[in-house]
């Protein structure tokens, strides 16, 4: 068995490609297929990736398996595609195929009587196939390709009620600003080839072992962490996230929150051994994600919007995940991307399922009091928020106390802190939420919402057994197991600390006794909270002006020095370019007219350019002999 | 080696000059017309008999489909006659080439039969 | 001598007789079973001819080279002749009762390029050569009610016959200088002298015109316009691969290197940056697609002759990646261009205005076929041109490479004034435009193995560099 799907590894992520290009070019006509065989492709690349998973953890501290072929050589340039299946690609690969069925599962009852649904799967597929072929890849080059891919499906999804207005708009700001990050990452991707001609990963580790130019290196590590701070949204290139929420609400769960958002958390944890070995690209790493760890969760207090909100929360566990990585806890980050992967796409298809029984309402004011008509969706919700807010026993619980722990252990006391108030304004937004959505008092639109069918409301449940127990697998109780396979020897990895597990419970308690207290028993009022401290509440609420400084910041510069390279462009370029235009264009024209239809001439022209040659080469020989 | 050549270089001068003196001899000695040459000047012969007729004139497509009928027997009879003749010296391996050969224009002569080359109509 | 290995070339000559005689055999309307025959046959001959691709032989002291690159060149001219038999499947019942001939000499041209790619003298050589172009001629001219189809075949018999004269005189010159017409050999006695130089110049000159190089290419345009399309597209692909590797064959083994003191890719450098001026230039300004195909590809043979002139294992491999790739790119175009002249029996570009939204994925496979001619990633036309520019910049020729570039930039002008009347163009007539079975099959190689071959271009490149190695 495993002799078989080792090397054919590959099939993971070409079936749903396949299932893409059929859809695409043949059955697009009959949507319910294209469905079928979407689903049908991932939860067969699902099956493929346990009997992976299982030979890459048979070993103990975690097998690899590499292979490669050669897809173009010229002489100095040597380029590979290959596969690499390690314990790190392996739990991306289940993460990513099991998150990926269930959420096309879920799809079916979500986009039920859509016009679009064959390309909706149609994406749906090629975004599993660039995913699972970001995380099977072996070298920066392939991975970069991916990489871009999964940014083009992103586009596609966010955009895909291309009616909206603010969806185009959405999809086309999601793409520029990951083209921001991009740039960078390529930019880094090329340093490394130049300075260690070789972009596999494995290679690289070999060759970074013994370099030690920083002046070289610090460029490069941040460079390369360009492309993560646009993929995963880390401040100052979040501005897309919030925005994607526009498209449809499996898509957010599955690409913006649970899988393709994650690939920059993954991307730090495979260059682990580059980052690792610059200290001061490690600290800017970890700043960033603190930064926008507090920065996101701040502004999520304020958000009215269901689907907002929890944008905003993945935004604030992104910049968890990194800050982990920036401290050195590699582990503590995959763990925490594993657990939230789970019970954030949890949130995202609960609150889905709220915004169809609610008909397209996303606002949690005017919702109230759903928990009676829509039991399943309610308590899958709280518990996906209680893992989210990291109450034990549940998954949240177990990975957010290793990044606090990290973050402690490492003595950064700053980002510890830092990382406790997230953890307490975590647990108040999300609950916020919850008591008002789904426990207020308000009975706006009641009459109208109902429980989902079925395909809707057992990923719920499959998801919400996950956000319970995945946790389990770094747990003490299980001995750190995962942290024995996916780890780096670069890395830290604390010993577990009993304060710090009762310190985080009891502060996420408090965050949800607050909530209560403000929002259930109205013992607070918020409206005069929000009087009170108006300033900071607006500031909040406009998200701290960042679009509005990129939009005036745009303006300025961008759109200033677009109207003077557009003068320079009109009456400078143009002119030179219509000018070689007009004068090719006439060259043609002039030329046409040696063909005249005479095969008299044509002889002529034939023997003419004959007697010029062998004169030329006569000549030219002459002038050799003597 | 280079001296080989210049009778080669001359031959090319004559080649050129020759043409480019008659006619600029004739050129020289022709009688200058003071006004426009007559319609006489413009027929095809100036002198001579009235030509009769179109000179496009259709002839019997028949004669070329003969010709070239031939012309592939010809060419066969050229090939067979060494071989008759070293017949002998080749042995079975030339014998069953020629039966080839002869085999595949034998495929041409039913073609050209099949398509009507050989009738005369 | 093993018989057996003459195996490819004895089924093609065997194959094409038999197509001749069942057709004459059978009544009129056995002849489609006919047509069946051939297409099958040549399948068949092409499996055959992969199994037998690492043979390698001489035969009759050299005469005949059996080894990797003739066989490189078989299996793109056994490809070439099955996708054009394939797209021709509508056209041909032009043909009306003559369709039977029609593939018969197809396959015996096909035997013809594949006696030029083997030759291993210049007497062989020349029969191969005039097979094929025999068989053009006729094929050329097989719309008997088409004035322009007769204008054309007259045209391409004048003039072929002019260029084998040329190359005829310039083989005579040759073998009067060196005493003998065996490549290898000519080689061994080739030394410093005129009438030596104007013989190569001539025999040049003679390929320079099969494969419609600046100033020898007048004849192009007329001639690929006046033909029927599937024969404008085996002239354009296959005559001209054929071409190529006599040329090659020719030039590495008889002429490169035998005296260094003569540079001749200087000769053929000239030729080459002419070609590529000129036929994209004239390109720009022509209004009917076949006409804008015929110019593309005296262009297209512009940018493989600068493999040649690299002279190095990068360029020639060039010239046979980019060969095989033309012929998809190329006859993906034809073929498109076949349907929608089957289908509004027009050829000028505002007969594919609307394309898009009568057949969209005939639109985009003339988009994609044409993004591979003008060299766009990921289409195979650029790793095509990066082998054959990346050649000439190793050996020197950086200034034949710049003008390559600039050249295929302009390409993309006039390769996408066609789509453009595809994707904005308007079109009264809505309906789409029809395809048979089979050429949709060609149609579905054509785009597939361009976008492929592009995206992963290492098995065929490792292909044609085992081709070469014969000629390092």
């Amino acid at each position: 068995m495993y002799e078989f799907i080792l090397p054919n590894a590959w099939l993971i992520p070409a079936l749903p490609f396949l299932a893409f290009a059929l859809i695409g070019l043949f059955l697009h006509r009959w949507p319910k297929v294209s469905a079928g065989l979407s689903i049908f492709a991932i939860a067969a690349a699902f099956i493929l990736s346990l009997p992976i998973a299982a030979a890459v953890f048979a070993e103990e501290g975690g097998a690899v398996f590499e292979f490669s072929t050669r897809w173009l050589s010229m002489p100095g340039l040597n380029i590979d595609m290959g596969l690499l299946l390690d314990p790190l690609t392996a739990v991306m690969l289940i993460v990513v195929t099991s998150i990926a069925s269930l959420v096309q599962i879920y799809s079916l009852g979500y986009m039920k009587g859509d016009p679009g649904i064959a390309s909706y799967y149609s994406y749906q597929s090629l975004f599993a196939a660039s995913m699972l072929g970001l995380v099977v890849a072996n070298n920066f080059g392939q991975m970069f390709v991916f990489w871009e891919l999964v940014g083009i499906c992103s586009y596609f999804l966010i955009g895909f009620w291309f009616g909206k207005e603010s969806a185009k708009n959405a999809a086309i700001k999601a793409f520029v600003t990951n083209r921001v990050g991009d740039f960078g990452f390529l930019l880094g991707i090329l340093f490394l080839q130049i300075i260690f001609g070789t972009l596999n990963f494995a290679g690289l580790s070999q060759e970074m072992a013994g370099y030690t130019n920083m002046a070289v290196l610090i460029p490069v590590a941040v460079l390369l962490f360009f492309g993560p701070m646009g993929k995963s949204a880390q401040f100052p290139l979040h501005v897309w996230l919030p925005d994607a929420m526009e498209g449809p609400t499996p898509v957010s769960a599955l690409i913006h929150a649970a899988t393709m958002v994650a690939a920059g958390v993954y991307l730090v944890a495979r260059a682990f051994f580059i980052f690792s070995s610059v200290p001061q690209a490690m600290t800017f790493i970890a700043v960033i994600g603190g930064i926008t760890a507090i920065f996101a969760a701040t502004i999520a207090i304020t958000q009215n919007d269901i689907k907002r909100i929890l944008a905003y929360s993945t935004l604030s566990q992104l910049g968890y995940m990194m800050m982990a990585m920036g401290v050195g806890a590699m582990t503590a980050g995959m763990f925490h991307l594993m657990t939230h992967a789970f019970f954030k796409s949890l949130l995202f298809l609960g609150a889905g399922s709220v915004i169809v029984a609610m008909h397209e309402e996303q606002d949690i004011w005017k919702m109230g009091n759903l928990y009676k008509k829509m039991p399943i969706t309610t308590w899958t919700f709280v518990i996906g928020a209680l893992s989210l807010c990291g109450i034990p026993p549940l998954a949240g619980f177990w990975s957010k106390d290793e990044i606090l722990l990290a973050a402690y252990a490492s003595g950064n006391t700053g980002l510890y802190v830092l990382g406790a108030l997230v953890a307490f304004l975590t647990a108040f937004y999300m609950f916020r939420l919850i008591f008002v959505a789904f426990f207020g008092s308000n009975t706006y639109g009641q009459e109208k919402a109902h429980e989902n069918s079925g395909v809707m409301t057992i990923p719920l449940i499959i998801l919400a057994i996950a956000a319970v127990f995945a946790g389990f697998v770094n747990s003490p109780l299980m001995h750190h197991a995962f942290g024995h396979f996916v780890n780096n020897p670069a890395g830290i990895q604390p010993e577990p600390s009993t304060a710090i597990m009762i310190s985080s419970t009891l502060i996420a308690l408090a965050g949800i006794i607050l909530a209560w207290v403000i929002y259930q028993k109205k013992l607070i009022s918020h409206e005069a909270l929000r009087d009170k401290y108006s300033v900071i509440y607006n500031l909040l609420k406009n998200k701290y002006y960042v679009d509005e400084l990129y939009a005036r910041l745009g303006d300025i510069f961008v759109f200033g020095a677009a109207r003077a390279m557009f003068w320079f462009d009109i009456h400078v370029v143009n002119g030179l370019v219509n000018g070689i235009a007009f004068l090719t264009g006439k060259s043609g024209d002039v030329l046409r007219y040696t063909e005249d239809g005479q095969v008299q001439s044509y002889a002529l022209y034939m023997v003419a350019g004959i007697m010029i040659l062998v004169v030329v080469a006569t000549i030219a020989a002459v002038s050799v002999i003597v | 080696m280079l001296t080989n050549y210049p009778a080669l270089g001359i031959f090319f001068l004559i080649t050129i000059a020759f043409p480019v003196t008659a006619m600029g001899l004739a050129w020289l000695f022709r009688p200058k017309p003071k006004a426009a040459p007559d319609d006489e000047k413009f027929t095809t012969y100036e002198c001579g008999v009235n030509t009769q007729g179109k000179t496009w004139i259709r002839f019997k497509v028949n004669y070329f489909l003969y010709a070239l009928v031939f012309l592939a027997f010809d060419v066969e009879i050229v090939f067979l006659y060494p071989w008759a003749v070293k017949f002998g010296v080749l042995g079975p391996f030339a014998f069953i080439e020629m039966i080839i050969f002869i085999a595949i224009l034998l495929i041409g002569l039913w073609y050209a039969w099949k398509e009507g080359a050989l009738e005369w109509y | 001598m093993d018989i057996s290995l003459l195996l490819t070339e004895i089924m093609v000559a065997l194959l094409g007789l038999l197509v001749l005689v069942l057709g004459l055999a059978l009544p009129a309307r056995g002849k489609t079973v006919v047509n069946r025959f051939a297409l099958l046959g040549m399948i068949a001959i092409l499996a055959y001819s992969i199994t037998a691709f690492s043979q390698k032989a001489s035969f009759f002291n050299g005469v005949y080279q059996i080894d990797m690159f003739g066989s490189y060149f078989k299996l793109l001219f056994l490809s070439a002749g099955i996708l054009v038999m394939l797209m021709a499947g509508k056209y041909i019942s032009r043909f009306e009762e003559k369709s039977s001939e029609f593939y018969g000499l197809m396959i015996l041209a096909t035997l013809g390029m594949m006696l030029m790619s083997s030759a291993g003298e210049f007497i062989t050589l020349y029969v191969g050569l005039e097979l094929m172009t025999i068989s053009f001629y006729i094929l050329t001219a097989y719309l008997q009610n088409d004035k322009l189809s007769a204008e054309a075949g007259l045209k391409y018999l004048i003039l072929g016959a002019v260029s084998s004269a040329i190359l005829l005189f310039g083989i005579s010159l040759v073998y009067a200088m060196t005493g003998t017409t065996m490549f290898t050999e000519i080689a061994a006695a080739f030394t410093m002298q005129p009438a030596l130089l104007a013989g190569v110049v001539l025999i040049i000159a003679g390929f320079a015109f099969k494969i419609s190089v600046v100033p020898f290419h007048m004849w192009t345009p007329d001639i690929y316009q006046g033909a029927p399309i599937p024969i404008t597209t085996y002239l354009s692909v296959g005559s001209k691969a054929a071409g190529f590797a006599a040329l090659v064959r020719v030039f590495m083994v008889a002429i490169n290197g035998a005296d260094a003191s003569f540079d001749w890719s200087m000769l053929l450098a000239i030729l080459a940056a002419l070609t590529i001026i000129i036929g994209n230039l004239i390109a720009l300004s022509q209004k009917d697609v076949k006409r804008l195909l015929a110019y593309s590809s005296i262009a297209q043979a512009g940018y493989i002759l600068v493999g040649v002139v690299a002279a190095n294992s990068f360029g020639l491999k060039g010239v046979l990646f980019y060969a095989m790739i033309y012929v998809f790119a190329n006859t993906g175009a034809f073929a498109v261009a076949t349907a929608v002249e089957v289908d509004t029996g027009k050829t000028g570009i505002e007969a594919f205005a609307g394309l898009s939204k009568r057949s969209p994925m005939l639109a985009a496979i003339m988009t994609i076929c044409m993004l591979s001619l003008a060299g766009i990633p990921p289409m195979a036309g650029f790793a095509g041109k990066f082998y054959l520019f990346a050649g000439a910049v190793q050996n020197g020729y950086l200034w034949l490479a710049v003008i390559g570039l600039i050249m295929s930039m302009v390409s993309v002008y006039y390769y996408l004034g066609v789509s453009k009347a595809m994707y904005i163009g308007e079109n009264e007539n809505d309906s789409p435009v029809l395809t048979t079975g089979g050429s949709t099959v060609a149609l579905w190689i054509c785009v597939l193995a361009t976008i492929l071959l592009g995206v992963y271009p290492g098995p065929l490149s490792e292909l044609a560099g085992y081709a070469i190695q014969i000629l390092m």
